[in-house]
């Protein structure tokens, strides 16, 4: 049973009157523990894609269903549930909270999820933390650390509350090369070992290197669907 | 909740310099409140009490038909034998002491020099009980019913240069019919100066032995009112005995009339009433500006956070979630604005309620406009109470949660995917 389905999904934007069309009749499935890659140049749809995937906006066409429910029936409030209890967001440009320490960006979601004590979160936090190698680091704002360091962060921050799907908006865009590799070969370890479906969105053929399944995208429709390995 | 409060609280100190101005503006417009409200108190207080216990004492009782011509000082409706009365108005047990008195018109000539005054004819042994003219004296002695001296307030002394033992006429109206005036003029020693502190009663009153006036207008043993002291200044017990008063005497079918100086004083409420409103237009001015103040900050703040915004959404945060943050930090605005307002205020509060203000500082055209407004002279003082510390705390705080609701609705506005785009 596939774990997001996407069908016939169109969106256009309004914009001075003006209607773009950021994603014309796209259709998938991706299955639990995948690892994709949404590839394409600047403007194909990609991020247009991840958003609707994660319930930030809603598609003008089409169903979009994550474990078998239709999401587009749901209120504001509902997908507010589903991303604070299923889904965790990475982003291109971290988006801390800047007035708290990493433990606390970590913990935060945790907190909103409203599910475990404080021991029990503490116990969470300081392990995900040790698995991205910032165990040293946690009490630390994120101004005091490197973009790596902060994209790692943020990575705990998605994974932390055991979501069933992690959606990354160019991950490493903002990251050299080398910090880069280290961030998606954390993701792939995460990926294999707490078996959590990754979609992270890139142009970048050295990130797409690190999928298993990448998804091409041009002016908003499917121009290829490689499994990988 | 907690988490949201904490999240807030950091927010608040985000921008150090915002929030301080911020903070400045909230605390000096509710420490500026609480001055306000302290002083209009104090002068309440103060004016009242002087009235009282200089002027008019409690309770009056007149013939009927006096208190609507009073302004005339008529010596042809009066009180005969008012002794007679005193058993019966002493049984309340909230009445502390009464006397009788006869006010008349009078002017006091020196040399070419003559100041129209007003003469106040009472006993010399009850009135220290009730009224705090002996009290005040600041040269000389008091009044004594054999001899024929007067006191007179310190600022009639002054503006006519008298001094104790100086010899004065004094020309009493005995009776006025329309422009028709008849008079007696007699020669007195001011035995004593006083200064009761209501400037009212100090440039206008000279007190003389009641038998005195008598001999002096002819009265045998009659009085234009009857003065009742009070245990206390509450206005319960005053209104209770005003009652009670009215009640006997109009049971017994004398023609007497109770009026309280709330009566006698109708003025100077008036005029208390209309200052309190134009103050409290001005108070809320200043506290719209205040919390114009602290709505800028939070409008500020969210554009600043806007991506934040997003990415909280996208976390799952609800709008009503990201209002209540946004509200929080508002609120807890308020509560340090207010907080640092109450101590603000109340230092300034207690300064004035221990220290008083004076009057004199600011020219002597300003102390006569004061003088001429409240029955006060040299120093005004204060009149603080937790109360007003605590409604002013409440007050802002409740102010600062309805101007930052704006704000924070505008947050809770925002398209996650436009604020996650934000640069």
């Amino acid at each position: 049973m596939a774990l997001l389905k996407l069908e016939n999904i169109s969106k256009i934007y309004h914009t001075n009157k003006v209607g773009v069309l950021a994603l014309n009749d796209v259709s998938f499935e991706v299955e639990k523990g995948e690892f994709l890659s949404l590839a394409g140049p600047s403007g194909s749809g990609k991020t247009t894609a991840l958003n609707l995937i994660g319930g930030l906006d809603k598609p003008s066409e089409g169903n979009l269903y994550i474990d078998q429910t239709n999401i587009n029936n749901q209120s504001k409030s509902n997908l507010a549930i589903l991303r604070r209890n299923h889904i965790g967001f990475i982003f291109q440009t971290f988006n801390l909270i800047p007035i708290l320490s990493g433990f606390e960006n970590v913990e935060f979601p945790l907190i909103l999820k409203g599910k475990n004590s404080a021991e029990e979160r503490k116990s969470k936090v300081e392990e995900i933390l040790r698995i991205v190698g910032l165990e040293d680091l946690m009490h630390r704002k994120p101004f005091e650390m490197s973009g790596g360091q902060q994209q790692r962060v943020a990575i705990a921050r998605a994974l932390v509350k055991e979501p069933k799907l992690v959606l990354a908006d160019e991950p490493t865009a903002n990251l050299d090369s080398n910090t880069g590799k280290d961030v998606l070969k954390l993701m792939q370890k995460l990926n294999k070992d707490k078996g959590i479906t990754f979609i992270f969105s890139t142009h970048d053929q050295m990130v797409m290197d690190f999928a298993n399944r990448i998804i091409r995208l041009k002016d908003g429709q499917i121009y290829s669907d490689d499994m990988r390995r | 909740m907690f988490t949201i409060l904490k999240l807030a609280f950091r927010n608040v100190f985000r921008s150090k310099k915002r929030t301080i101005i911020t903070l400045s503006s909230v605390s000096l417009g509710l420490g500026l409140l609480i001055i306000s409200i302290c002083l209009m108190n104090g002068l309440d207080k103060q004016s009242i009490s002087n009235i009282i216990h200089s002027q008019t004492s409690h309770l009056k009782l007149f013939k009927t038909g006096y208190f609507d011509k009073k302004d005339e000082i008529p010596l042809n409706k009066t009180i005969k034998n008012p002794e007679q009365y005193y058993n019966k108005i002493k049984q309340h047990p909230l009445i502390k002491e009464v006397e009788s008195r006869v006010l008349f018109g009078a002017s006091m000539i020196k040399g070419m020099d003559e100041l129209p005054c007003l003469g106040v004819a009472c006993e010399p042994g009850s009135d220290p009980k009730i009224l705090n003219i002996k009290d005040s004296l600041v040269a000389g002695t008091w009044i004594d019913s054999k001899k024929s001296g007067m006191v007179i307030g310190a600022n009639m002394a002054d503006d006519i240069d008298l001094n104790v033992g100086d010899y004065v006429t004094i020309r009493i109206i005995t009776s006025s019919k329309g422009e028709d005036l008849t008079w007696n003029a007699l020669d007195m020693e001011i035995v004593g100066i006083y200064n009761s502190g209501n400037p009212a009663v100090d440039s206008s009153h000279i007190i003389v032995p009641l038998k005195f006036a008598q001999e002096a207008i002819s009265m045998n043993n009659e009085v234009t009112e009857i003065v009742v002291c009070l245990t206390n200044d509450n206005e319960d017990t005053l209104e209770q005995v005003k009652t009670w008063l009215c009640t006997i005497f109009e049971n017994s079918g004398e023609k007497i009339e109770v009026y309280s100086w709330k009566d006698l004083a109708g003025t100077f409420l008036a005029i208390s009433k209309m200052k309190t409103k134009n103050s409290a237009i001005i108070i809320m001015i200043m506290l719209f500006i205040a919390s114009i103040g602290i709505i800028n900050t939070m409008l500020m703040a969210v554009l600043e956070r806007t991506r934040e915004i997003g990415m909280l959404m996208a976390l799952g945060m609800k709008k009503w979630e990201i209002m209540k943050l946004f509200v929080f930090e508002g609120g807890l605005i308020g509560v340090f604005g207010s907080l640092l307002g109450c101590l603000i205020g109340g230092l300034a509060g207690w300064y004035l309620e221990v220290k008083g203000w004076s009057i004199s500082s600011f020219g002597e055209t300003y102390e006569k406009i004061a003088q001429a407004a409240y029955p006060i002279k040299d120093v005004f003082y204060g009149d603080l109470s937790f109360n007003i510390l605590l409604y002013t705390f409440i007050f802002g705080v409740v102010i600062s949660v309805i101007a930052s609701f704006y704000p924070a609705r505008k947050a809770t506005k925002l398209n996650p995917i436009e604020a996650l785009r934000y640069i």
